[in-house]
């Protein structure tokens, strides 16, 4: 933790900005300027960080709070985000129901556009190694007269963030302070500003620095947090200022984005809204791939796989790429390791394709196995390395972590996000308890309340996910494989275990 | 909470009374003799003579006096019972106060701030302070909480332990502000000392120039709520009363306005929890040892007793009524509650006979 002294300064500077802040702090920032004071600061204008600005605008208890939002991305930008109707962005995430439920709370829900998200009902995940395989849907739980239940609800990330910052605007901009375009040139501890004005020692000042054109013209502003939330992702400044370290490693993985079209399904799902996720183990690949689906017959990819893999799948041709991923759901792990040697050439991009209507004709297919990709929507390709990261802890006196700022997992259960905005949920009913009870928003015995109530969740899921790319990453037959399908068999045959384990991956 | 309350508590308390015993020749007739404390006697000099604090306690507490703030410090147990006290203020209010436009009905249209708010022992100022954030820095504002406070006046007779709330109020800018504009204010003064106008209150300084050559009529009660967390249970009945304690209390009262407290009750189960379990040693127990004394300790029926007698004594003369028609008319509400280790303080109603409980009572309008 951070030293709280005046005496003690220990500032965070961006490295970027260090040379541009020594020669600037002398002209702007001198110790007897006060600060503006805001109640709640957030860095980082992502879902989590905006979520809990909607959050707080929308509770009548928090909306007179002074806000800011720190975020060196054109948040107008995002606000006019649109895109033509059969075309998707390649960030997508999946929001469990109590995500759903969070955001409806806080009426940020009603301004996605309905249009762009898609519930699925049913999940199908099964081992590529043993075939052995586990389907989560609620049929058992909800009778077949009842509406089907949504296991989650695809959403891309530009839809949830433009649907927040319209929530936000929506709320007036009485004290709230947007800084779009803006970076956190650096964070230090303020000064007492003896005999007349309050003791700021223990309170994070940040100058903010425009970015961009305006950087030359404008000058840098100096803001006291009496909350400083850090929602400013796996590199958190905020958490470098706290002295706050993070434990974690890199997984040597790299997922695979894209968004596709699938072709229209053999037999037409019943009852006709059913929609169905799918995600196939392949250990002798490094990860799991997972195709999950979007409106109009539309669905993303994430595939899990090794950095050389990752490679070689972006450099392919789109016939081989689309080729390549049909075949991860249907051949066995042999077919499926020739196939990512493949030579390939734009000239002839037909192998693949061969390749695998040949050898799909000797291997037996699962039964429920999603149908093919058709085309790639162009740009959408691309990939980003898998880490898991946790801080050692979520608060330090006037801070508090959120999201990936706090923690990073593994993508294969889609629970990054939904970990992230429930974090927020939780920080943002802590204020609320603090304000109506004349607590300081940013003292330690405020910020308990949240880290005691996201600390071990946070931990077990992403601890949870650790534990299944493991298991799944240990190639053929053996006891770890076997391990694997009785365990899954297991679950998919107890209807209690499992719906555990679904309420589980929902939230709570 | 009573049971993790350190010792500086009764310290504060017994300088208190010992002030009172060394500034007034009569104990009985602190209120009325005003005059007999010269206005030049500052709190200073007045805490330090206070010659029945040993030197031992005072080292005592000025050792915890650092940790009063430290959230993870022996003052911990009574930070996390603080919330409760704001909540059982809100349930009090709801029956109705003292300010003729505040009515508990009028929920469809929010409630201004108004109330006064004394708080008697403030310590180092945990109630004080998170009361004094409350206070909108525009009056005319709607109330951010239904603790409707409007200003807050705290005292205590240590002085080390008003500095200390003082430094720490200033780390607020809020709360600095409601300092700087004397909405908040603590006062190293004793209870007397305010009924007897000597200090600045919220109506005093309008009074005393229309009136400064008469500084012994009785001023009229100041205040909304008085509060008294964690003061009782820490009076030795050898040597004071709580119920003149009490009576003074009611006295600075506003009619229809609450005084409202907590305290530990005197039973085998609090001695259990408090002085068994509580003070045992590290990782069991969770105050320092000797925090308590469980026979000082006052049990609901005693406050309720007390209480009826002080209405009757507050209220002086009796003109328009009878003291028993008082006594059998007063508004008495008392809740249990209880701290459970990794979930924090519940209130429990009908738990008064474990230990904690709050208590409050509303002075006739």
């Amino acid at each position: 933790m951070r030293p709280i002294s005046g005496a003690v300064l220990r500032p965070y500077v961006c490295p970027t900005c260090r040379h541009g802040i020594s020669a600037g702090r002398r002209r702007f920032g001198s110790k007897s300027d006060s600060p503006d004071l805001y109640d709640v600061v957030c860095v980082g204008g992502g879902p989590a960080g905006l979520g809990l600005l909607a959050a707080l605008r929308a509770s009548p208890i928090t909306s007179k709070l002074k806000v800011a939002l720190i975020e060196s991305q054109d948040l107008r930008k995002a606000k006019a985000w649109d895109l033509e109707p059969n075309q998707f962005s390649n960030r997508v995430s999946s929001l469990t129901p109590s995500t759903v439920s969070f955001l409806r709370s806080i009426g940020a829900y009603d301004y996605l556009d309905a249009n762009r998200v898609q519930d699925y009902q049913d999940m199908q995940v099964w081992d590529g190694q043993t075939g052995s395989r586990i389907s989560f849907d609620w049929s058992m739980e909800t009778s077949p007269f009842e509406d089907m239940r949504t296991v989650a609800t695809m959403t891309e990330n530009a839809n949830l963030v433009r649907a927040l910052l319209r929530r936000i605007a929506d709320s007036g901009d009485e004290n709230l302070s947007l800084f779009s375009n803006a970076t956190v040139a650096s964070i230090e501890n303020g000064s007492d500003l003896k005999p007349e004005g309050p003791d700021l020692s223990a309170w994070p000042v940040l100058t903010v620095k425009p970015t961009g054109p305006a950087a030359e013209t404008e000058t840098p502003k100096r803001i006291a947090a009496r909350l400083l939330v850090g929602a400013d992702g796996i590199n958190s400044p905020v958490r470098s200022f706290a002295d706050i370290p993070t434990q974690g490693w890199d997984y040597g993985r790299h997922g695979v984005v894209a968004t596709l079209a699938l072709a229209e399904p053999a037999t037409p799902p019943f009852p006709a809204s059913k929609r169905t996720a799918y995600q196939r183990f392949l250990p002798a690949l490094g990860g799991p791939i997972a195709l999950l689906p979007l409106p109009d017959n539309h669905a993303t990819l994430v595939w899990s796989t090794t950095p050389e893999n990752a490679a070689y799948l972006k450099s392919l041709p789109t016939p081989a790429f689309l080729a390549m991923v049909n075949a991860a759901f249907r051949l066995d792990m042999t077919d499926l390791t020739y196939m990512m040697g493949m030579q390939s050439s734009s000239s002839d991009s037909t192998s693949h394709q061969a390749e695998l209507t040949w050898r799909a004709q000797h291997t037996p297919l699962p039964s429920q196995i999603p149908p093919p990709a058709t085309a790639v929507q162009t740009g959408t390709v691309a990939s980003f390395p898998l880490r898991f990261r946790h801080a050692a802890q979520y608060i330090s006196p006037r801070i508090a972590l959120v999201g990936d700022a706090a923690h990073v997992i593994h993508p294969l259960a889609g629970q990054g996000l939904n970990l992230g905005l429930a974090d927020v949920a939780s920080l943002s009913k802590t204020i609320q308890y603090a304000v109506s009870h004349g607590m300081d928003v940013g003292d330690l015995l405020t910020l308990e309340r949240y880290s005691s109530e996201r600390y071990l969740p946070n931990a077990k899921i992403g601890g949870a996910c650790d534990l299944l790319h493991k298991m799944y990453n240990v190639p053929g037959e053996g006891p770890v494989a076997w391990a694997r399908s009785l365990g899954l068999g297991f679950v998919d045959r107890l209807p209690f275990v499992k719906s555990f384990l679904m309420k589980n991956a929902e939230g709570y | 909470m009573a049971s993790l309350r350190p010792r500086t508590l009764p310290l504060s308390v017994r300088t208190l009374r010992s002030t009172l015993r060394s500034t007034r020749p009569s104990a009985n007739h602190f209120f009325s003799t005003p005059a007999s404390t010269p206005s030049t006697q500052t709190p200073q000099i007045r805490a330090h003579s206070t010659s029945s604090v040993s030197a031992d306690e005072l080292s005592h507490f000025s050792a915890l006096a650092s940790s009063w703030w430290d959230p993870m410090g022996h003052s911990r147990i009574l930070h996390l019972m603080n919330p409760l006290r704001h909540e059982f203020i809100a349930s009090c209010l709801a029956e109705g106060t003292s300010s003729p436009n505040q009515s508990p009905s009028s929920t469809s249209t929010p409630s201004t701030a108004t109330l006064n708010y004394l708080d008697v022992g403030c310590g180092g100022g945990i109630f004080a302070e998170s009361l004094a954030r409350t206070i909108p820095l525009d009056p005319t504002a709607p109330a951010p909480t239904p603790t409707l406070a409007a200003s807050m006046t705290a005292i205590d007779p240590s002085t080390d332990l008003i500095q200390m709330a003082r430094e720490h109020a200033r780390m607020d800018p809020t709360v600095h502000e409601h300092l700087r504009t004397g909405r908040f204010k603590y006062l190293n003064t004793t209870l007397e000392d305010v009924l007897a106008g000597n200090v600045d209150t919220p109506t005093s300084a309008a009074a005393s120039t229309q009136n400064p050559s008469s500084p012994s009529t009785q001023p009229a009660p100041q205040y909304d709520v008085v509060t008294l967390f964690e003061v009782l249970e820490h009076i030795d009945p050898k040597t004071s009363t709580p119920l003149s304690f009490l009576t003074n209390c009611l006295r600075a009262l506003k009619p229809g306005g609450w005084l409202i407290g907590s305290t530990i009750s005197r039973t085998l189960p609090s001695f259990i929890l408090n002085q068994v379990i509580a003070e045992a040693p590290w990782p069991i127990g969770v105050v320092p040892r000797g925090t308590h004394e469980w026979s000082k300790f006052v049990n609901p029926d005693e406050v309720k007793g007390w209480l009826q007698e002080g209405l009757m004594r507050a209220a002086d003369t009796g003109v328009s009524r009878g003291g028993s028609a008082i006594a059998e008319g007063m508004r008495w509400k008392c809740v249990g509650a209880i701290y459970i280790p990794g979930i924090g303080w519940k209130m429990v109603p009908g738990s008064e006979d474990w230990g904690n409980y709050f208590w409050a009572v509303r002075k006739e309008i």
